[in-house]
């Protein structure tokens, strides 16, 4: 049967072993037809709770299947959009949003008395403990351009972008630790094993430079965010769509090139000889794994050409890289952000920032608002505006998007970790109210979403939830969120996970 | 030998039915109605439910009348009828119990009225059963007496069953709404529909507190209101009838076609999916009324004397585009096998808008050198359906300015660190659709931008490191688009 001949002991095992890739679960899923099972699939279904209708539910989701030789082949977006790529700034560790962009004058005037009972019943502090005090704004703000935007002395170049950017105030979650609520802005869910942001968009859209992998990820700040890899992870994807961590100085990602007696042409022949046996592996089995493997394969083949030449920043001008305040050979902000640039020009999809350090509580120097947070603002400053410069000038800001945040906002009070008052001011952990902006193609610039109360502490009006902003950006880039999916433990998974997301339309253009 | 001890049709009857009736009780603990419906077998069962109830209520009346007839010289012969007729309304009341649970778990039932009726007519059930028993085994008079007890329960706890189930079907106050005025103030209780509480929304002043909330009012809130709401929606105050039901919103604000609450007051009466359900159709003002009323935003807050052709509605919400893949690949078929064929000499470069769009986009960047003028020329069957072309860093030269302009449709075009010049952009005054540019870093000067001039769409030009400078004289049209 099926060309094995049993008596040929090869044969036999490989027939064995194919064997024992048939699932219980396929067996099970093979007897849908039986009449007695039509039967209890009608009234059993039902009987035992689960309801006819779904509410989210959704017609067809969307054909994502593609050439198992490339996966990540460039696919059209299910409806016409201005966004083609996305350059993702997360800062891990919260900024403070009451330094930068929100101005509290009333939180200024209660400065250094006691926070009300009402503040803080029933919620739950990461290290505020007994009765904290009100902090006000620890920096001055003032007002900056057309838009009239509100805007601390901390952002000095940003300042003169302020027009072009769309602020989202009254974003919202429901995680106060790091590691959950940086898991909920990347990938949808507080837990571990979930696709994020960046891997939905590269399985949506594919990316159009092969040469490059579709989703890198670049590290500043001196650490990894709290949410560790996973944050770029694909989840339950294939991990063909997962984000690929580059270094921003010398190889971006170790072991590329090939060793010194190796030439080119015989690093293909291997390669193709290793392509050959994954294929029919992959004939077998269907494991898409195996796909992720030869496309990894590949694409390291490819890299060894383009991917040096794009994280290369001695190609740019010493002007351009004084414009971002970037230096070779470290790695920073302002390289990542140079790099980042590059890597927009040569078509790579999904481009995310991340900068480790804004986590303010005021325990010590280095995280403390007075101090670190100071060093936090000048490494960040200057290479944001110089981006958005850039990619202006270059029209390219018409089918970009730019997403700046953090994982949750700050309190209102100063943090008074066991009751102790330093000479450090921070302040603790507040998932109730922090601000994001955009900017770029379809987005309305120089817009204000949302508002926050008098002090800054909780949303006041058009609450955001994290899957409104992730809804948001799927929309901008093409896709209705409920038909992005991919089926996975008995549901078709989307990013927008289970509960109702809405699209924050008012911040469309 | 002994004969093996038999159990008597009696005491078999008497456990075989309290057994039933704990299968009916947990059906209704652990699998109550909660708002969904399920399949329509089961609600074709369910449905018997209002056949099958009646019986056992009127055999349970009955038998307190055969109990007093009995004591009567002229009836006595009715005494021996009151177990068999308990018996039958054992079986009757279960029977109807457990199709009430069928109807409730698969109809979309849910609420406070629907979960009384149901435990009410559990109780009734066990009762009567307890009923019987007592008939059949009491012989002493106290247990005579507690039969009386029993018996006295049972015709109140059906009582209570049947108007809840009366509620449940005919609407909250379907008793006090047809009252006549002095009896119903006699009793002490409001006939007709309670007022929604407080709420700064649908006042009387607005337009849907005067004119919509007396429409719902009347013809939608016994289905859709406080205790019993199908599908979970409720149409008795604005809040609720803007939160929708289980299916979603059922009003959107600013866009009556997409509104399921107008769409099925519109069907024909016949349709499946018609509303108000099991009633005729509202009359066409009033229709009409909550047609206006939704296109102008469905507010809670606009007064009731604002005309309808007045404010415009902000629309608070994104509809996602439906494609029909039908009309999109009917659209396509004249350029599949060309855009086919391109796609497999250059894999990445041309591709569709979108999957409902039978325009195609042009990304040649990432190609760099390796995509030049002879590879744009292969395009030439395919430019009148091209909308974006993006040839930044390509080798193409002057002589792709046919090619280009040959793009009549083109709305955004890159055409950075190219080796372009003036001459190119001379022949852009037939890209009427063109609305942005691109030419950073290129040879252009500002001797080129008049050709630029008279294109009616154009919205930003895109001219940094270019021989342009800000200094230059350019055209009136087109000096406020350049972007430096």
């Amino acid at each position: 049967m099926n060309g094995f001949d049993l008596s040929n002991p090869l044969h036999s095992e490989r027939l064995f072993a194919s064997l024992q890739a048939q699932t219980r679960r396929h067996f099970l899923r093979s007897l849908r037809g039986g009449l007695g099972t039509i039967f209890l699939g009608a009234m059993a279904g039902p009987l035992l709770g689960q309801a006819a209708d779904e509410s989210n539910a959704y017609t067809q989701p969307l054909d994502l299947t593609r050439d198992s030789k490339h996966p990540l082949s460039a696919l059209p977006p299910q409806f016409a959009a201005r966004v083609k790529r996305v350059i993702y700034m997360h800062m891990a560790g919260a900024p403070s949003q009451l330094e930068l962009f929100e101005y509290k004058p009333q939180l200024q005037r209660f400065d250094g008395e006691d926070c009300p009972a009402s503040l803080l019943a029933g919620k739950r502090f990461a290290f505020i403990t007994g009765v904290p005090k009100l902090m006000g704004p620890q920096y001055p703000f003032h007002q900056v351009g057309e838009s009239g935007h509100w805007i601390s002395d901390r952002l000095p170049h940003l300042e003169k972008h302020l027009d072009d950017l769309c602020f989202i105030k009254s974003m919202r979650t429901d995680q106060f630790n790091h590691a959950p609520a940086q898991l909920l802005v990347q990938t949808g869910n507080p837990r571990l094993g979930y696709p994020s942001l960046g891997s939905w968009v590269v399985y949506g859209l594919g990316t159009e430079n092969q040469n490059l992998p579709g989703f890198i990820v670049l590290i500043s700040g001196g650490n990894t965010p709290d949410g560790g890899k996973q944050l770029w992870g694909s989840g339950f994807l294939p991990s063909v769509y997962q984000g690929v961590q580059c270094r921003s100085h010398g190889e971006p990602v170790l072991y590329l090139d090939s060793p010194p007696d190796v030439s080119v042409s015989k690093r293909r022949n291997m390669l193709d000889a290793i392509d050959e046996l994954n294929q029919q592996n992959y004939s077998t089995f269907g494991n898409p794994e195996t796909v992720t493997r030869i496309a990894q394969y590949e694409m390291s083949f490819r890299m060894q050409m383009d991917a040096t030449d794009a994280m290369d920043i001695h190609k740019e001008p010493e002007a351009v890289r004084t414009k971002y305040g970037s230096k070779i050979g470290e790695s920073s902000f302002a390289n990542n952000c140079l790099v980042g640039r590059r890597l927009a020009e040569r078509g790579v999809r999904f481009i995310q920032l991340y900068h480790w350090g804004w986590d303010s509580h005021g325990s010590n120097a280095g995280d403390s608002l007075n101090i670190g947070f100071v060093k936090r603002c000048l490494e960040v400053d200057q290479p944001i505006a110089a981006l958005l410069s850039d990619l202006k000038e270059r029209g390219m800001l018409e089918d970009t998007l730019i997403v700046w945040g953090g994982e949750f906002g700050r309190t209102s009070m100063r943090e008074n970790r066991s009751g102790q008052v330093t000479k450090f001011t921070g302040r603790d952990h507040n998932p109730g109210a922090f601000t994001i902006w955009l900017a770029g193609g379809g987005v309305k610039p120089g817009f204000t979403h949302g508002e926050t109360d008098d002090l800054g502490y909780e949303v006041a009006k058009d609450p955001v939830e994290i899957r409104d902003l992730h809804a948001t950006i799927l929309y901008l880039l093409g896709f209705d969120h409920r038909k992005l999916n991919y089926p996975f433990q008995g549901l078709d998974q989307k990013l927008t996970s289970v509960k109702p997301s809405h699209v924050v339309a008012e911040i469309l253009v | 030998m002994l004969s093996p001890r038999r159990v008597s049709a009696t005491t078999l009857f008497g456990l075989v039915t309290l057994v039933s009736i704990s299968v009916v009780a947990s059906l209704s603990l652990f699998a109550p109605p909660d708002g969904h419906e399920r399949a329509t077998l089961m609600q074709f069962f369910g449905r018997m439910h209002l056949l099958a109830v009646h019986l056992p209520i009127a055999l349970l009346v009955l038998v307190p009348l055969l109990e007093l007839a009995a004591r009567s010289k002229r009836f006595s012969y009715v005494a021996p009828a009151s177990v068999f007729v308990l018996g039958v309304a054992t079986v009757g009341s279960i029977v109807a119990a457990a199709l009430g649970w069928v109807l409730a778990r698969s109809g979309g039932y849910s609420g406070r009225l629907v979960t009384q009726h149901m435990w009410a007519a559990v109780v009734a059930a066990f009762l009567t059963w307890l009923c019987w028993t007592l008939r059949v085994y009491a012989e002493t008079t106290y247990g005579k007496r507690a039969y009386a007890v029993a018996l006295l329960a049972t015709v109140a706890t059906v009582s209570v069953a049947g108007y809840r189930g009366g509620q449940v079907s005919q609407g909250e106050n379907h008793l006090t709404e047809y009252m006549p005025a002095p009896m119903a103030d006699l009793l002490g209780v409001s006939a007709g529909v309670e007022a929604p509480p407080n709420s700064p929304y649908g006042g009387p002043g607005t337009l849907y507190g005067a004119r919509i909330q007396p429409i719902f009012a009347q013809h939608c809130v016994t289905c859709h209101g406080r205790s019993k709401h199908k599908g979970n929606l409720r149409l008795d105050s604005f809040e609720a009838a803007l939160h929708g039901g289980k299916h979603g919103v059922v009003i959107k604000g600013g866009d009556p076609k997409s509104s399921e609450l107008l769409r099925r007051i519109t069907l024909t009466p016949s349709d499946g999916d018609f509303m108000p359900a099991e009633r005729g159709p509202l009359p066409e003002s009033q229709i009409k009324l909550i047609d206006q009323w939704i296109s102008t935003g469905a507010s809670g807050t606009m007064p009731s004397d604002v005309g309808s052709s007045g404010s415009t509605a902000t629309v608070s919400e994104v509809t996602f585009p439906d494609a029909d893949p039908a009309a999109v690949a009917r659209q396509r078929v004249e350029i599949a096998a060309a855009v086919a064929q391109f796609q497999q000499r250059f894999p990445n470069v041309l591709d569709y808008q979108s999957r409902d769009s039978a325009d195609l986009v042009l990304n040649a960047a990432w190609m760099q050198s390796k995509f030049g003028d002879n590879d744009l020329s292969a395009l030439s069957a395919l430019t009148d359906h091209i909308v974006s072309a993006d040839l930044s860093n390509t080798s193409i030269t002057d002589k792709s300015a046919v090619a280009i302009t040959a793009m009549k449709r083109l709305r955004i075009l890159r055409l950075m660190h190219t080796h372009i010049t003036d001459t190119t952009l001379q022949s852009f005054g037939s890209l009427e659709e063109l609305e942005i540019l691109s030419l950073f870093d290129t040879q252009i000067t500002s001797r080129a931008l008049p050709g630029l001039a008279r294109l009616p769409k154009l919205q930003h030009v895109y001219v940094g490191e270019t021989k342009v400078s800000a200094g230059d004289r350019v055209p009136e049209g087109v000096a406020h688009k350049l972007v430096f």
